[in-house]
């Protein structure tokens, strides 16, 4: 890996840390538990398409890490672990199948996927499928925030050119 | 590749059907007036709310990794959480269980208030 990628990267984990940070401070927008505007998905989805694979995922590993150590949350890592992971999965999937004008379907796919983990890690915890209930509604929450996310990760692909030489 | 217009069309699909799932989901009913509450899986009281005759409130306390406690404001017919020290308080704006199927939660506390299913379909496993 060479020293100007390594820059490029932890570059993009410190802004993903930092939208991360601030989001905390957002009071929660509707009273459903586990909605949230996901605003760090924005790099993740900048990185998929930008710098691939591998370090996508070393980028949201050192975000998750550093985000459950700054908000002191132990269950919160657990939750954005499964989440982000599986959001990552699919993201590397949507990534084939959609245009550079699609970005935003990535992102939302990736959304969707960052809650059914969410909801799974829940259940799981929890010991209870009771709160499936609220599952339909996370969802549709998640393709919000991930259509969001996803329009202001295309016109950051569309402009920001880390890394090109 | 698909075209951008599809996309949309899919987009706006699933989203109108789980605003109407979560619709009829979210303003479901449930059975019986017996809510109970939950810390981490486990039953820690039971409340017959049509027996309840004047309104009271106690406190349930949680001291696992993200400790804190969640007051908890029961009157005739409706029980609510009136006051918590998680960070989101989402369990305090969920407002009022009387008698929807979707509980209160607090996730933060591992808190949920909900009503027991008098057939047990619903119960706790394990």
């Amino acid at each position: 890996m060479n020293v100007k990628r390594l820059a490029e990267m932890a570059l993009l984990t410190a802004v993903a840390l930092i939208i991360f940070i601030i989001e905390l401070r957002i009071p929660a927008l509707v009273p459903i538990p586990g909605v949230k505007l996901g605003l760090a998905n924005i790099i993740t989805v900048y990185a998929i398409f930008r710098l691939g694979p591998r370090d996508t995922l070393l980028i949201l590993i050192a975000r998750i890490l550093l985000g459950a150590a700054f908000a002191g949350s132990v269950m919160s890592l657990l939750f954005s672990a499964a989440g982000g992971l599986l959001c990552w999965l699919v993201m590397l999937f949507m990534r084939r199948i959609v245009t550079q004008k699609q970005i935003w379907v990535c992102s939302i796919a990736g959304a969707a996927a960052h809650n059914t983990g969410q909801m799974l890690v829940t259940a799981a915890v929890y010991r209870t499928v009771g709160l499936f209930i609220y599952f339909p509604a996370l969802l549709l929450a998640g393709i919000a925030a991930g259509l969001f996310t996803g329009i202001c990760a295309q016109l950051l692909v569309g402009r920001l050119r880390l890394g090109e030489r | 590749m698909i075209k951008t217009r599809t996309w949309i069309f899919i987009t706006a699909v699933c989203a109108a059907l789980l605003a109407v799932l979560s619709a009829a989901l979210l303003s479901s009913r449930g059975e019986g007036t017996v809510v109970e509450i939950l810390q981490d899986g486990t039953v820690i009281e039971e409340i017959d709310l049509s027996r309840v005759t004047s309104r009271y409130s106690f406190t349930v306390t949680w001291g696992g990794k993200e400790p804190g406690s969640n007051t908890i404001l029961v009157q005739p017919g409706a029980i609510c959480v009136s006051d918590a020290d998680c960070p989101d308080r989402i369990c305090v704006s969920q407002g009022w269980l009387t008698n929807q199927a979707a509980p209160v939660v607090c996730m933060p506390h591992r808190l949920i208030i909900r009503l027991k299913s008098p057939s047990g379909v619903d119960a706790v496993s394990q």
